[in-house]
């Protein structure tokens, strides 16, 4: 599958061949530090009197780096596709060969970071379980009510949220019977095959 | 009681206190699991004749669904009453293509006598995370077995 460039992309990835092998290898440096941790004007401004070039370029170059990296980890090209897709950059082999380079070396970061961008419910921490047996209640004295008190911690959006909830014993067995058959689909031939054959 | 033909000719109000008096003595004698020997002895106290404290002793003999009433009010924490899953398989989202990655999205139905809302819980999970969660939930089940024959 090819990377489609457009024509403000290519522009800002122009910058490049003139800037030479070393700067390269700083604006990937840069772009990275931006998809990790956002962007940095006074890290550009740094380079930019370094490499003696202006703000303005380096902003791009690194911008188009940053879109270049993240579609192609995005879509996991492959790296004959992202060969093809740069060479229409007419850049030097030398160049594309770094760009590739820069690509498969942190591809499985972009990825993961991308990953934490995916829509999420509030998903399973840890479970904490106590048995109770009431014995009385204002309504009703010498009573032996056993219930099994929950504590489900789950994880929202980086917060941790505890919900007590409680249940019956005859509940409790149902509970177990149906998440373990949920569990046993996974082993099924119908998950299996799928799995195997979606990759 | 106020439509009833045979006690028409008998004072509302009166009726209703009757009425009254006689539900909370099924309900307090209810309450305290009093024994008919009890009951009797309460209500000779309180100048009714043998055969009035037999009738009443017959009928609460029939309290059965009033047990099960008086033990279920009370407040609890919100009550787990089913639960439903439900197993994907992410191919791709808008951020990142490719993923291949099988989650399970489990929901606990919840009932909450205090205010009959039903305000579930839902949740995601790995294979793993459920496998924890169903491995904890036998111990707990194993831990009610053991005491059971305590």
């Amino acid at each position: 599958m090819l990377l489609v460039l457009s024509a403000e992309h290519r522009a800002h990835l122009g910058c490049l061949p003139p800037a030479g092998g070393a700067a390269v290898g700083e604006l990937g440096r840069l772009a990275l530090e931006q998809l990790r941790r956002g962007a940095a004007p006074r890290a550009c401004e740094s380079a930019a009197r370094k490499l003696n070039i202006s703000v303005d370029i380096i902003q791009h170059g690194v911008e188009g780096l940053v879109y270049l990296l993240t579609e192609s980890s995005k879509l996991m090209i492959s790296e004959v596709d992202f060969q093809d897709s740069i060479n229409v950059l007419g850049f030097s082999d030398e160049l594309n060969k770094s760009l590739l380079q820069l690509y498969l070396d942190n591809r499985k970061e972009i990825r993961s970071i991308l990953g934490e961008l995916a829509p999420r419910l509030p998903s399973y921490h840890s479970l904490e379980w106590r048995l109770d047996v009431q014995l009385a209640s204002r309504s009703l004295r010498q009573q032996i009510k056993p219930a099994v008190t929950m504590k489900l911690h789950l994880n929202q959006n980086e917060d941790q949220t505890a919900q007590v909830l409680q249940t019956d014993p005859a509940t409790l067995l149902h509970l177990i019977q149906q998440l373990e058959q949920a569990l046993g689909e996974m082993k099924m031939n119908h998950c299996r095959r799928i799995v195997r054959n979606m990759k | 009681i106020l439509d009833d033909p045979d006690l028409k000719d008998i004072d509302p109000t009166v009726l209703k206190h009757c009425h009254a008096a006689a539900a909370m003595c099924i309900l307090e004698a209810g309450k305290q699991k009093a024994d008919i020997p009890a009951i009797s002895t309460c209500l000779e106290d309180c100048k009714l004749d043998k055969e009035r404290i037999e009738q009443f002793c017959t009928e609460y003999q029939h309290r059965g669904l009033v047990t099960v009433v008086s033990s279920s009010i009370g407040r609890s924490p919100l009550h787990v009453t089913d639960v439903s899953w439900r197993l994907e398989y992410q191919i791709k989202n808008n951020q990142l293509h490719k993923t291949y990655q099988p989650s399970y999205l489990v929901t606990l139905n919840v009932e909450n006598s205090a205010s009959g809302s039903h305000p579930d819980v839902s949740f995601s999970c790995t294979m793993e995370q459920l496998q924890d969660l169903v491995g904890k939930l036998k111990d707990a089940a194993k831990s009610l077995e053991r005491a059971t024959q305590m």
